[in-house]
């Protein structure tokens, strides 16, 4: 039984669905290396956006070149759409911060569906980690400074009106939902957003290819035709939520950061 | 100390269902958590369904209070 199996799976005639397992890429430069695809999209990614806001700020020409005009419509996006609309001016100066950080995920997100890169390397939860990580100590560090180590933890922990007796109950709540489930939060769904919709994506192609030219029939390749041509459809949702995604990160941090600059409750 | 009027903050609504989330969340993680510190102590797993109850209900009060009062 155990060897026919092997023999079927070796001819290619059954389908291996994809799994965790496609996350995990070999070392580029072979074995005993560490360097890997995922790494080389965040490094790309990075010098990418350095360009793109390095040449946006140098050449700041009256009549704004292609480049220029790229950077400034996604400062200018997340200065006005988010900073300002969160904040009111003082979030002017988390602008430079929250738009960089845009345009990284943003880039990242979205080279899971550049042909050839084809990897969300947002998916890879290490990255989203270190990102909300960031956010996480930016707003609390602004917290303390604005309010006072204690007038932070005490405006974040004993909201006005309640009985004495019960903040034993309710201050570790809200400790825990701002300094562990926010950034909690915004890791995990921007991980599995991205893990997600890699892995539709790959079971509509990968599933699509193994119907048309492994399977064949009437059947496969009908199925195989739709399950391909659903796969377009689904790339350019995927784009809209990688989009989404980096905006709803960005907007939660700069909210964070807002709330607390201003914790009033 | 308030940049803006506490109406004039736009986006404020989107952030309040996540907010909501968390508090629930953070109320069943801590408590929950908790109980099942006491029910390993005690070696009585009721006390991890209390302490998830406790927690759960804790945070549905602190949502209640802060957005339900109108």
């Amino acid at each position: 039984m155990c060897v026919s199996y092997t023999l079927l799976a070796a001819e290619g005639s059954q389908f291996e669905s994809p799994g965790p397992g496609d996350f995990e890429y070999p070392p580029i430069f072979g074995e005993g290396t560490f360097f890997t695809k995922p790494m080389l999209i965040i490094v790309v990614a990075t010098v990418l956006v350095a360009v793109l806001f390095f040449l946006a700020a140098r050449r700041a020409a009256a009549v704004p070149g292609k480049g220029q005009f790229m950077g400034e419509s996604i400062y200018g996006f997340v200065r006005n759409g988010i900073a300002l609309d969160t904040m009111g001016r003082e979030g002017l100066r988390f602008a430079p911060y929250l738009a960089t950080l845009f345009a990284f995920i943003v880039t990242l997100n979205i080279s899971g569906i550049i042909p050839f890169v084809q990897f969300p390397a947002t998916s890879r939860i290490a990255i989203p980690l270190f990102l909300a990580v960031i956010s996480c100590v930016i707003f609390n560090t602004i917290g303390i400074r604005r309010q006072g180590f204690l007038g932070y933890f005490k405006n974040m922990m004993f909201p006005p009106g309640i009985p004495k007796l019960v903040y034993v109950l309710l201050a570790p709540i809200e400790l825990v939902s701002t300094v562990i489930i926010r950034p909690l939060t915004l890791m995990l769904r921007l991980t599995f957003n991205m893990f997600a919709g890699h892995l539709v994506l790959l079971l509509f192609i990968l599933g699509g290819e193994f119907l048309l030219l492994e399977k064949g029939g009437l059947v496969g390749i009908a199925a195989g035709s739709i399950s391909l041509l659903g796969s377009i459809v689904l790339t350019f949702f995927e784009g809209f939520v990688q989009i989404l995604q980096a905006y709803v990160f960005v907007l939660l941090t700069a909210l964070y950061i807002g709330g607390a600059m201003s914790e009033e409750h | 100390m308030t940049a803006v009027p506490p109406d004039d903050r736009g986006r404020r609504g989107e952030s309040d269902a996540f907010a909501a989330f968390g508090l629930i969340t953070g109320g069943v993680f801590f408590w929950g958590g908790v109980g099942w510190l006491v029910s390993e102590w005690l070696d009585n797993s009721l006390f991890v369904m209390l302490g998830l109850l406790l927690g759960m209900g804790g945070g549905l009060y602190l949502v209640w209070l802060r957005y339900g009062r109108g």
